[in-house]
């Protein structure tokens, strides 16, 4: 496995540099890698949808539908993709701590 | 770059990248993307891949084999690896497809027809590596040298190869460069199947070494057999799920629509590629709204499996596609249904409708059909009214290879879109003569490393380049597009490669799939049904 390294500290991560360890993740382990999506602060914002993303990630083990996502947080798609520049599953999954995304997605 | 390639290089035991491709190298494309500054640059393969992962090939990764640690274990991959190459010539062990592999070993003339039909070769610049019979040219070697026993004149006659693991491990990378579309197996004067080379050849890893792209095993097949989904949605959640598609179709069209689960004897056990309802969710809606108001007495399953058409083995593993096959014939027996309809998934129609026509006998053999020709039947009886006004903005049509060329199904689609788009027009060559998307055969949820640079740049380039020409007469932002895609692999593969080069920011140009035309197009569903966003 790949290991990604953010000021001393290291995350083993798959090829695509999703978390391998889901219960190692904290706040601080998505502003680690927010750094990794060219996302300079974590804004209210991002919170919102983060913690949409990890909590229904928790109950039901996988990523929320997107258009799921976007009634819950209020947010349309490209107000999330302006969040998370590589858009909900490879950028907002990414930063909560979720494995990739599997399947035709 | 140097074009030339001896094959010899194939089993050099350096490790190193057989060719490296510049930008500048490959088929050019039309406006918006005809300066290479619109080209984006590749990025390389990390220095943390390149030292664990045999990357040996060419300028990428797609299947992440580890580097053996010792000559060892390099001894006993090799060896795994001839066991399996005598497997694969055998009747008991390789029922499915001795027969045309046979074919294509003995027969090939290298007339060449084939690389001139095939898209990865022609967008790559030509690139000798990407040569359709490059691939098949090395196990049509090892063939004659380690199947038939050939000798010194065997070698003379058929071409030299030495059989070590850096031969082995790019020929794993090298199986996971044709996205299987079988361009090439159709212009073959002879019926060779260069494209069922590289299907052997993964079958061989998968089944004899268990090194399969990890997206479609681990994350795929496994993930579908374990939980019911390649997705990972578990019953509890597709349901959950649907129930909110339900709702959100509901509010859209004015409709009140219900999906029914589980309904013992209904005509209609349609299969989704879950990956519908997890990504594109107005098409399983759509399709629940149509069937409806056409009043087909259908149903969805919620066994395991039973909401998830995805059959990646298809790609890569018999053992694991019969599996899932099983599956899929079991359930539908199970609910005494009176035949299986796939919705909008090219490979799971080849998968359940052809394919596993060799697997299901008996009471499993229940009638299977393409969701398109019903839904032109549907659109065709006049049971629905329509506005074709509604969808008065250029579509274009993709034709899946596994449901067009594989199949056949080249007309349904077409009546309808002539019929409800008025902008409706051809790309050029369409039909059974397509080009893949360039996500064909799970590349396009493969993203690992630098892979997607690959998969847009090279495999999808033969399709972008058609669309733009499809389009060339409307290309300003100003008009908005629809790229009309009856495929989720495709709808992937399009939906990545347009954000790759901004397309629809700058062009608007927007993928989608086809059901979505038909409910636009409806007179009874509050108009603006598509959203024109990019999702």
């Amino acid at each position: 496995m790949p290991v990604f390294e953010c000021e001393g500290r290291m995350y083993e991560v798959d090829e695509d540099g999703f978390l391998q360890e889901p219960e190692r993740w904290s706040q601080d382990v998505a502003k680690d890698f927010a750094q990794t999506e060219a996302i300079a602060d974590l804004t209210d914002g991002h919170w919102k949808v983060i913690n949409y993303i990890r909590n229904y990630y928790l109950q039901f083990g996988i990523a929320p539908m997107v258009r799921k996502l976007c009634k819950e947080t209020g947010y349309k798609l490209n107000e999330i993709y302006q969040l998370f520049p590589s858009g909900p599953a490879k950028g907002a999954c990414k930063l909560a701590g979720l494995p990739k995304p599997t399947g035709c997605v | 770059m140097k074009n030339t390639l001896d094959i010899a290089q194939a089993w050099r035991s350096d490790g190193e990248p057989l060719v490296h491709i510049e930008n500048a190298d490959l088929m050019p494309l039309p406006a918006p993307l005809d300066n290479l500054a619109m080209d984006r640059p590749w990025k390389p393969l990390s220095a943390q891949a390149k030292e664990k992962y045999e990357s040996g090939l060419d300028d990428t990764c797609a299947v992440s084999v580890p580097r053996p640690k010792n000559e060892d274990e390099e001894r006993r991959l090799v060896a795994q690896f001839l066991a399996g190459l005598e497997k694969l010539f055998t009747a008991d062990n390789n029922w499915t497809f001795l027969q045309p592999l046979l074919l294509t070993m003995e027969h090939c003339t290298h007339c060449q027809t084939c690389a001139e039909s095939c898209h990865i070769f022609e967008a790559s610049g030509r690139n000798e590596l990407y040569r359709p019979v490059f691939r098949s040219e090395l196990l049509r070697r090892l063939y004659f040298k380690y199947i038939k026993h050939g000798g010194l004149v065997s070698a003379w006659q058929h071409g030299e190869i030495e059989l070590n693991w850096p031969l082995v491990a790019r020929l794993i990378e090298l199986s996971y460069r044709c996205n299987l579309c079988r361009r090439c197996a159709q212009s073959c004067p002879i019926g060779a199947d260069n494209g069922l080379v590289a299907h052997e050849l993964r079958k061989l890893f998968s089944q004899e070494m268990g090194i399969a792209a990890k997206e479609l095993h681990e994350q795929g097949s496994m993930l579908q057999l374990k939980v019911g989904s390649s997705t990972g949605m578990t019953a509890e959640v597709v349901k959950d799920n649907i129930d909110f598609i339900d709702e959100d179709m509901s509010e859209r069209t004015g409709i009140e629509v219900h999906t029914p689960w589980d309904v013992e004897g209904a005509e209609v056990l349609l299969l989704h590629n879950a990956g519908e309802i997890m990504a594109w969710p107005e098409n399983p809606g759509a399709f629940a709204l149509i069937l409806n108001m056409a009043g087909v007495n259908w149903t969805m399953s919620s066994e395991l499996a039973g909401y998830d058409s995805i059959n990646y083995g298809l790609w890569y593993d018999d053992v694991q596609f019969a599996r899932v096959a099983l599956k899929h014939a079991e359930i539908a027996r199970k609910l005494k249904v009176k035949k299986i309809v796939l919705g909008e998934c090219g490979h799971a129609h080849k998968a359940l409708c052809v394919v596993a026509d060799r697997l299901l006998g008996g009471e499993l053999n229940i009638p299977r059909e393409s969701s398109l020709t019903l839904l032109r039947d549907i659109v065709m009886s006049g049971r629905i009214q329509f506005d074709p006004a509604r969808n008065d903005f250029p579509v274009t049509l993709h034709d899946p290879c596994n449901l067009v060329r594989l199949m056949g199904v080249v007309e349904p689609q077409r009546e309808v879109l002539r019929m409800l788009c008025p902008g409706f027009r051809e790309m050029e060559p369409h039909g059974v003569n397509n080009y893949c998307c360039g996500g064909g055969s799970g590349f396009a949820i493969m993203s690992g490393h630098n892979f997607p640079d690959w998969r847009f740049q090279v495999a999808g380039r033969k399709k972008m380049q058609q669309v733009l020409e499809a389009f060339s007469d409307c290309i300003g932002p100003e008009t908005p597009k629809y790229l009309c895609a009856p495929c989720s692999n495709c709808k992937g593969q399009l939906r990545d490669m347009l954000a790759y080069y901004k397309l629809w920011e700058r062009n608007r140009i927007l993928y989608g799939g086809f059901v979505e035309l038909i409910v636009n197009a409806m007179v009874d569903v509050k108009p603006g049904f598509l959203e024109w966003e990019w999702r």
